[in-house]
């Protein structure tokens, strides 16, 4: 006669590229709302992306409301 | 663990409080923000480097809309980043935080992130709205600013660290270390350069909306995930039958 049995594995250890991924979309992040100042559109659109710091004035409320620094 | 679905219900729910800060500023801190955009531009104007138009009024109001959907959108980034790290700091300490289900121990965590790399850093740096800061310092204050976060936050977790050494009421000492070297970092750091020459009412009332809207986030946070969690449960394997 042939058992079943179940076994809840729980493992509670957390996969480095769990971390890593996520440490990378923190990083990303945060530099885009809280600090970018052309320098992403810059690596497309060159000196100009400096200019029009297109990405500073779509995040700028919510620089401000955050509480990082802006002009 | 489950690593695409952790991965997934911890950007989900940084996504989602970031929704909700997003769209809370725009009631509580985008009319202190248009008043102090006001006032830039009647610098703008008393200065001559723009011309009282109604040309300039329809080109500053569809700005002006662009912008607050910009404040939607950057509350969804700036949401799934620190919701990253959140999830990150939960996931690592999930089995030493207080509290008998997952929305109360990530509600503490909530807490804890909330007055150690927010409110502390905010306390000596505080939110300031347009017209308070100097394009020339911009990255001077950036960097103070993102320093006081960074030894706020890698301070509190030296000293949880120590407090796991003590037993019962000695672990306090750990909270009275981490507001003590706080309180001599707050001393050493340099004063944010800027003078302030809006009116203090505004600023003021735009600090306590940005504090009300940050708050808000990172209540929205413990709750989303400790839900997202309780539901998908990441750190539990697929059970296996022999």
């Amino acid at each position: 006669m042939s058992q079943s049995r179940q076994i809840n594995l729980s493992k509670e250890g957390v996969p480095i590229i769990a971390i890593a991924a996520l440490a990378i979309i923190f990083g990303i992040g945060l530099f885009v709302v809280g600090f970018d100042q052309g320098h992403i559109f810059s690596i497309a659109f060159g000196e100009q992306a400096f200019e029009d710091l297109y990405i500073h004035e779509l995040t700028h409320d919510m620089r401000h409301a955050a509480g990082f620094p802006c002009h | 663990m489950k690593t695409i679905i952790f991965i997934i219900i911890v950007l989900a729910a940084g996504a989602l409080a970031g929704l909700v800060h997003g769209t809370a500023n725009l009631f509580l801190v985008e009319p202190y923000l248009d008043v102090a955009i006001g006032i830039e531009n009647q610098n703008l104007f008393s200065s001559g480097q723009e011309d009282d138009t109604l040309e300039f009024w329809v080109e500053y109001e569809r700005y002006r809309e662009w912008q607050k959907g910009g404040q939607v959108f950057a509350g969804v980034i700036l949401g799934t980043s620190i919701g990253a790290l959140f999830g990150i700091i939960f996931a690592l300490s999930r089995n030493s935080l207080p509290g008998n289900n997952n929305i109360k121990k990530a509600l503490i965590l909530a807490g804890i992130m909330w007055l150690t790399i927010y409110l502390v850093p905010f306390l000596k740096y505080p939110a300031n709205p347009p017209t308070v800061g100097e394009a020339d310092t911009v990255v001077l204050r950036s960097i103070l600013y993102l320093s006081f976060i960074a030894i706020s936050g890698f301070a509190a977790l030296a000293f949880f660290k120590l407090s796991k050494k003590f037993k019962n009421q000695k672990k306090l000492l750990a909270l009275f270390g981490y507001a003590i070297f706080m309180a001599m970092v707050f001393v050493a750091m340099p004063e944010n350069p800027d003078e302030i020459t809006a009116p203090m009412d505004l600023v003021n009332g735009f600090r306590i909306m940005s504090i009300l809207g940050v708050s808000a986030y990172w209540t929205a946070l413990g709750i989303i995930l400790g839900i997202l969690w309780n539901r998908f449960k990441p750190n539990k394997e697929v059970p296996s039958f022999n």
